[in-house]
């Protein structure tokens, strides 16, 4: 049993979004919609003439205590025993409640029409064959394999670091306990496992 | 720190909160009504009829909203949601107004034809516990009043809708339009009892609007002094001339302006019925739009 978090080191973030595009090819997110699990957002700092550029990856950040599960009335949202927030497809009435719930934009509804789209794309490949809220996995299927999310293995400047949070020699756990990663809107009390390396 | 538009719930939602609200609420004032005043059976039983039916609309809303409405049933698997609880009170609410409201048709002569072909101790059962229907359906219409604050209420990165004054504010919104509703009824009646339950509504409808301006009030001040995405929302909702004048103005103040008139100074006539009319048909307006704004000025405070 592991528990999988993820380090986001901003100042090696050069934002090409090639996680965007591996994500996308990987879970076959509608990209067509305009609808991605990982974004890479683009903030500017400071006043004239002191300003700066912040790129700030995100995607679920897996929270231990998990507002949209406990929005979610159908069970549809659950945890698994490593930690990772999963979607059932075939219980998700797509009532959006997960979505008002979730303080960090990591859902989005794939409707109707992206699942036709995806069907024409994708043929009996589709992975997506019913209307659903869907989000972030961790890239599970690959997890369980022995290998990285596919953002993470794609990302060519080491930006994003994965590994199980309660491994001591872990480079998550190592970065966390020493207070160099932090997570987003701690306040919130949801305990996300996605941790960032501020500039 | 960015402040983004929740773009999910739209006016579908609205509808479904406001429709959820005004049938729990015209339930509950009516049965209570019904059980210690002794009303009009014929104007009760169009009450709870129309209560159901508002419910009823409210719900297929809810579910043309959905991405997969046929599924609804699995909504019954995690209590820790409020929608869980919502389908339960929502259930629960059909079950009791169909056994109360049944008996109260026959007062209807067409209609008793039709209620005598339902079996003898099946409407036996329903007399039996008709008093317990009443306060069974008036029970779970409260809780499906008080239930469409608490669901939009479980956001924590929407500050504007994550304080205990929002299922306030909704409960006591319901309850003036369901008291607006049942007031539009009673000016329709021509029995001689309907003027004095009309005067007894229009007391409690104005009690309500200013309870609802109070929570108002200590709300928008709340809001107002928090540096976050809440202080955000009551700002765009100031700025929105609907909300400002057709909620706060015509769907508020005029209505409870029209009812305190009507309280101290009106004698009972044509006239101050249709007075009372408008006044109905402003707070129930302004029902809708409370909950339509409200939606709409649902802001995330994200972190980046």
């Amino acid at each position: 049993m592991a528990r999988y978090a993820m380090v986001m080191d901003m100042r090696a973030c050069v934002g090409c979004q090639a996680c965007m595009v591996a994500c996308s090819t990987e879970n076959q997110t509608p990209y067509w919609s305009g609808k991605f699990r990982t974004h890479v957002e683009e903030n500017e700092l400071g006043q004239f003439p002191d300003v700066r550029r912040e790129l700030l990856p995100r995607l679920c950040m897996h929270c231990d205590n998990t507002p949209c599960l406990s929005a979610c009335p159908t069970g549809s949202t659950y945890k698994t025993k490593d930690g990772i927030i999963r979607v059932n497809y075939d219980r998700c009435i797509g009532c959006y409640a997960c979505v008002i719930a979730c303080p960090y934009d990591a859902r989005y509804p794939y409707n109707s029409d992206d699942v036709e789209t995806a069907y024409n794309m994708y043929g009996s490949d589709n992975s997506h064959d019913q209307p659903h809220v869907d989000k972030c996995s961790f890239c599970e299927h690959r997890v369980l394999e022995g290998r990285e999310p596919g953002c993470v293995s794609t990302c060519p400047t080491n930006a994003r670091v994965f590994g199980d949070l309660d491994d001591p020699n872990s480079e998550v756990h190592k970065l966390t306990s020493r207070g160099d990663a932090r997570p987003l809107r701690p306040e919130l009390g949801t305990s996300p496992k996605v941790f960032y390396i501020p500039i | 720190m960015s402040f983004v538009h929740q773009d999910v719930w739209h006016w579908q939602i609205a509808a479904y909160l406001f429709l959820g609200g005004l049938g729990g609420a015209t339930f509950a004032i009516g049965a209570m009504m019904h059980l210690f005043e002794g009303c009009d059976r014929k104007v009760l039983s169009i009450a709870i009829l129309s209560a159901v039916g508002f419910m009823g609309i409210g719900t297929i809303f809810l579910l043309a909203d959905m991405l997969q409405p046929m599924k609804a049933i699995y909504a019954l698997t995690n209590p820790s949601s409020w929608i869980f609880w919502g389908v339960i009170f929502i259930n629960v609410y059909f079950i009791a107004a169909i056994v109360y409201v049944i008996p109260l048709l026959e007062s209807w002569p067409k209609l008793k034809p039709i209620i005598k072909k339902i079996p003898e101790p099946i409407l036996g059962l329903m007399e039996k516990f008709n008093r317990a229907a009443a306060l069974g359906g008036a029970t779970s219409g409260f809780l499906v009043a008080i239930y469409t604050g608490l669901l939009i209420s479980a956001a924590p990165a929407i500050s504007f809708w994550n304080t205990p004054a929002l299922p306030l504010l909704f409960v006591i919104s319901a309850f003036s339009t369901g008291a607006a509703f049942l007031l539009l009824l009673s000016t329709f009646s021509k029995e001689e009892k309907s003027h004095e339950i009309a005067s007894k509504l229009e007391q409690l409808d104005a009690g309500l609007i200013v309870t609802e301006l109070i929570i108002l009030g200590a709300y928008f001040n709340f809001a107002f002094f928090l540096p976050t995405g809440a202080r955000e929302s009551a700002a765009i909702l100031f700025d929105t001339p609907m909300f400002v004048i057709g909620f706060l103005v015509m769907g508020l103040i005029i209505p409870l302006m029209i009812e305190t008139y009507s309280i101290f100074f009106a004698k009972k006539s044509h006239g101050s019925a249709k007075l009372l009319l408008t006044a109905s048909v402003l707070v129930l307006t302004g029902g809708f739009l409370l909950r339509y704004y409200v939606l709409h000025a649902g802001l995330y405070q994200y972190p980046w």
